[in-house]
């Protein structure tokens, strides 16, 4: 048992008689030992946490007005190092404490309690165009947060650690019960909450990267929701190629109805929250196929599909076939951003806003650089307006946010690897670091407001609007 | 936190059970659950309105355990995480033995290095039959002050029950110990001075016939040692302690006299001059187990003390709620004396507390 260390403690040996207190690191380094010394101390609280969740990180037994060093380090599922720092003066008592003192270098500025996890980013000896998604979610991040004596880099600590502290940062509360699900031709994984239920349910779609994504889902579950994750590329227990979307409107009509028909869900209480070309899914399934769903959460998505459609019922060719919409910056990094204008979208494949009925909150990064989400949230509100249901619409917009707004307290990527095949392609999400951290944590806070107020609460605007409620005895 | 401490066995359990943590490397699980309108009974035949599963835990995440068998010891180091150096803790629990390790794993996780001692039922006496000598102790000490990654500086001892015999005295007549503070808990200074552990034991058994038995026949252990003796030669020479002691007692403690006991230590060391030295714990309604905070509360157990075969039922004492939150009250100030004393300070540790 015991997380992984990066680097590990140093191993101290004497020296001679003459400076026996002194002691000699293993690189080479000499550090003095004086038993008299007082020793340090970081405490972070709480230790075991979920990730949406703030921590208070303090220094104690510091001498006073004097730079002192906090570092993040941990390791992702693939085994990169990310880390973050931060340079403070300690107070006149000797403590520093992250929640109230402000950071004068480093990852961050400023007072963030919260800066050296949203402010982590890949150790220089990292591979490139990383960003950070735990593919595991049954286990924690480990984090080790070191205290350095001296306004250093985290390459420096080996020699100027004074006290450490590990924390674990968690997707999934304990009592969670994470499913693989693989049936009516679903791929997907559903969490459940712990207790009896039953619980209101999201269906959880994310964007073209494919795969089955798995940690907002989790946490949502923490939050008590019922939440499935849903594939619909790139997986391999999907029909066809990996690079086509090959379901159709009745695959997403049976993973809403396998997760209302759950005897653990509240059928009336199943939202659909989606991400980038989730977005336009979530809004297809709202206006076009059978299922009702209770609200919809969009986050930077188009309102189109940005995909040709080979069939009717919504399959795709290729994301990469059209690139004309696509930019490039002098890096030769690609921009997605155009291919969800409004304008360039086909008309056929543009969703009816107009027949929305249930409430739809949507949320714009303005530095988003992957989708047109200023102008999608515009068109959305005018539709909306124009059909005379303003009052179902909600957008929060960020300025500085970018593409990826996800859960709180994670680092943002302004750009990662998108592919390799054909050709290596790195691609821009956008987001500058504090604007983008704020947003996650305002925006998640807001998407579980509202739904509570759509998914747990009375249903309030179905009743204004006449249409009968049925019964769920969905508590708490 | 009165869910966690007023937890109880369940109708039907084996009776007179005390929950206690072995297993420190994983936590314990509690699944909360709310149910419609006041009910006191009946909560397993029904389905719950909603629940939720809390992990509790006595090691946090990066403290590291670490068996340790040299020296003929029977311990387990816990260190906490970084890279130290760490003040260190010799931890000593009662006269049921074993190797009891949760309160080390959590002084670990609060940042002291804590080794949890076996002194009763340690592999040599097992094998031997004989009991530890008083170097069993000393060299415990050694292991934490030529630890790399301890100050050999700044050791104490947190002793309770019979462990607090063994503290004090070795506070005050080991010439190996240089113990910074010294911590006993529910425990007296009355014993054979510089005893060994086999001593103080046949002291106890010498008075066995003062023990009493309450109306459920549960065993009250506390009369062995009354009166307090006024013979020097059978009390610890706390007038010659020369570092900080914090004493806590529970008065309603049935199984040790340990609130006369600590009238009797504050007496002495007022007489010697060295009562600055003393702070005091005392809690009403407090029974003998005090223990760290947020567990179960038990008044009476089950008890084989080592030197006996029998297995009775011991009354510790106590009343739920006052006991639960001296527990409470007491860790913390544990904690601000530990780190006043181990941390703090660059001369010597504080002495009193009359701010706790």
């Amino acid at each position: 048992m015991g997380p992984k260390i990066p680097g590990g403690a140093p191993e101290p040996s004497t020296l001679d008689g003459n400076c026996n207190n002194a002691v000699l690191l293993n690189h080479g380094g000499v550090r003095w030992k004086n038993s008299f010394r007082q020793s340090p101390v970081l405490t972070a609280a709480p230790v075991r946490a979920l990730i949406d969740e703030q921590i208070s990180i303090k220094g104690s037994f510091l001498p006073p007005e004097c730079p002192v060093t906090v570092c993040a380090q941990m390791h992702s599922d693939d085994g990169d190092l990310w880390e973050a720092f931060a340079h403070y003066n300690t107070n006149a008592d000797g403590t520093v404490n992250l929640t109230k003192d402000h950071s004068v270098g480093g990852s961050y500025l400023g007072c963030e309690p919260m800066g050296l996890f949203w402010g982590l980013q890949p150790a220089p000896c990292a591979r490139e165009g990383l960003r950070l998604r735990k593919k595991n979610v049954e286990t924690p991040y480990v984090m080790l947060l070191s205290l350095l004596e001296g306004h250093v880099s985290p390459s420096e600590r080996q020699s100027t650690e004074l006290a450490a502290v590990i924390t674990e940062r968690w997707y999934m509360a304990p009592g969670v019960r994470r499913t693989e699900i693989r049936q009516d031709g679903v791929v997907g994984t559903l969490f459940l909450p712990p207790g009896p239920g039953p619980f209101p349910a999201m269906l959880d779609l994310w964007g073209m990267g494919g795969g089955l994504v798995e940690y907002r889902s989790a946490l949502l579950a923490s939050r008590g929701y019922a939440s499935l994750s849903l594939a619909y590329i790139g997986h391999k227990d999907l029909p066809g190629s990996l690079t086509h979307i090959n379901v159709g409107d009745s695959y997403f009509e049976s993973a809403f109805h396998l997760l209302q028909d759950h005897r653990q869900v509240c059928a009336d209480r199943v939202g659909i929250i989606g991400l980038s070309f989730g977005v336009y899914l979530t809004l297809r399934i709202a206006t076009k196929t059978v299922v009702k769903p209770a609200c919809l959460i969009c986050v930077n998505g188009p309102v189109g599909s940005t995909v040709k459609f080979s069939d009717p019922d919504g399959r795709t060719e290729q994301f990469e076939s059209d690139q004309k919409y696509w930019t490039y910056n002098d890096q030769g990094h690609v921009s997605f951003k155009d291919v969800s204008l409004p304008a360039n979208l086909s008309a056929e494949s543009k969703v009816k806003i107009e027949h929305l009925t249930c409430p739809l909150m949507y949320i714009v990064g303005e530095d988003d650089l992957s989708a047109s989400s200023i102008e999608s949230a515009n068109l959305i509100e005018e539709t909306l307006k124009a059909a005379g249901k303003s009052q179902l619409f909600t957008c929060l917009s960020y300025p500085g946010a970018g593409h990826l707004i996800e859960p709180p307290y994670t680092p943002n990527s302004r750009a990662s690897l998108w592919s390799v095949k054909p050709q290596k392609l790195v691609t821009l999400w956008g987001g500058h670091p504090a604007p983008h951290a704020a947003a996650q944590e305002d925006a998640w806070k807001k998407i579980l407001d509202f739904m509570e107020r759509n998914l747990r609460r009375e249903l309030l605007i179905k009743k204004n609007a006449g249409l009968k409620v049925p019964l769920c005895s969905c508590t708490i | 936190m009165g869910l966690l401490w007023s937890l109880r066995p369940v109708p039907g359990s084996k009776p007179w059970l005390r929950m206690r943590k072995m297993n420190v490397q994983t936590p314990m699980e509690v699944t909360i659950s709310v149910y419609p309108g006041y009910q006191t009974e009946g909560f397993l035949d029904q389905v719950p309105l909603a629940g939720v599963v809390v992990e509790r835990w006595y090691m946090a995440p990066g403290v590291r355990r670490i068996p340790v068998t040299e020296a003929g010891l029977t311990a387990t180091l816990f260190l906490p995480p970084g890279p130290g150096p760490f003040p260190g803790l010799l931890d000593l629990w009662g006269g049921g033995g074993k190797l009891v390790e949760y309160r080390s794993a959590l002084l670990a996780s609060h940042g002291f290095a804590s080794l949890a001692l076996d002194y009763l039922t340690a592999k040599v006496t097992i094998e031997t039959g004989k009991m530890v000598d008083n170097q069993y102790f000393e060299r415990a000490y050694k292991v934490l002050e030529q630890h790399p990654q301890i100050l050999s500086s700044r050791i104490a001892i947190i002793g309770l029950s019979l462990g607090t015999s063994i503290t004090l005295k070795m506070a005050v007549y080991s010439q190996v110990a240089k113990l910074r503070c010294v911590v006993c808990i529910s425990g007296s200074h009355v014993q054979p001075v510089d005893g060994s552990v086999e001593q103080i034991m046949s002291f106890f058994n010498k008075n066995a016939e003062k023990t009493r038995f309450n109306n459920e026949n549960h065993m009250i252990c506390r009369d062995l040692l009354l009166p307090i003796p006024t013979d020097p030669s059978l009390k610890v020479d706390v007038g010659q302690l020369q570092c900080p002691l914090l004493l806590v007692v529970g008065e309603d403690d049935q199984n040790w006299p340990t609130h006369e006991s600590a009238m009797d230590i504050k007496e002495m060391m007022e007489r010697a001059g060295n009562s600055h030295l003393l702070t005091l714990l005392s809690y009403p309604d407090t029974g003998h187990l005090i223990e760290p905070p947020f567990t179960p509360f038990a008044k009476a157990s089950s008890f084989r003390a080592v030197s006996s075969r029998q297995k009775l039922v011991a009354l510790w004492g106590g009343e739920t709620a006052a006991h639960s939150r001296a527990q409470e009250d007491a860790w913390r100030k544990t904690l601000v004396f530990l780190r006043a004393n181990l941390y703090g300070g660059v001369n010597t540790g504080i002495a009193s507390f009359s701010n706790l």
